[in-house]
């Protein structure tokens, strides 16, 4: 599954390490998510899309 | 909050680890060491052992509990990786001893030392693959 996980948290100006405090995982699961080696949970998507403001199709693109 | 909660059960891990580890040792050579074989003394070295062996498997169950998602499915792959190896090569070593294939006695204490070192490295295999 694709994510813009990258491009977004470069908007906000957060480090991987923020972004992983904001959403309350560690850093190595934000760096995994965001190179396409993780999937995140549903919980876990929906607390990323608030935190972004955004859907979470918006963020994750099914690419099956 | 995530963290001090993943320090928290990590050294209640830990603790509970080492009682474990204590009291198993206890149990093992104080028998000869310490009470002169005495059964009563035993028994409770054992008793001791297995309530410590309990709150280590609470310990660690909630030390799971608190890990992310990540960290826990690396846990988890490394756990049934350790499983799979020690089942295997157990039932193996049983089946070839039962069928006198000429199976060397082993020291029971081999199965859960080559576990350990199997979940090391698959562990440290998780790491890497998720890095």
């Amino acid at each position: 599954m694709k994510n813009r996980i990258t491009d977004l948290r470069a908007e906000q100006g957060w480090t991987q390490a923020e972004l992983a405090q904001h959403a309350g995982v560690s850093r190595q699961t934000i760096n995994a998510i965001e190179t396409g080696k993780f999937d995140p949970s549903l919980p876990l998507a929906f607390r990323l899309a608030k935190l972004f403001g955004l859907k979470i199709e918006e963020i994750f693109l099914n690419d099956q | 909050m995530q963290a001090r909660n993943e320090i928290k059960a990590s050294v209640q891990l830990v603790l509970w680890t080492l009682a474990w580890a204590l009291t198993l040792a206890l149990a093992k050579f104080g028998p000869e060491l310490l009470w002169d074989e005495q059964q009563v003394a035993s028994w409770a070295a054992v008793a001791v052992n297995f309530v410590a062996g309990i709150g280590w498997i609470v310990a660690f169950t909630r030390f799971l509990r608190v890990l992310d998602e990540l960290q826990r499915k690396i846990m988890q792959d490394a756990l049934a990786v350790t499983l799979g190896v020690g089942w295997v090569v157990g039932f193996a070593y049983v089946v070839a001893d039962g069928a006198d294939l000429g199976a060397r006695d082993v020291d029971v204490a081999v199965l859960p030392g080559l576990m350990g070192v199997v979940f090391m490295i698959a562990f440290a295999v998780g790491r890497i693959r998720y890095r």
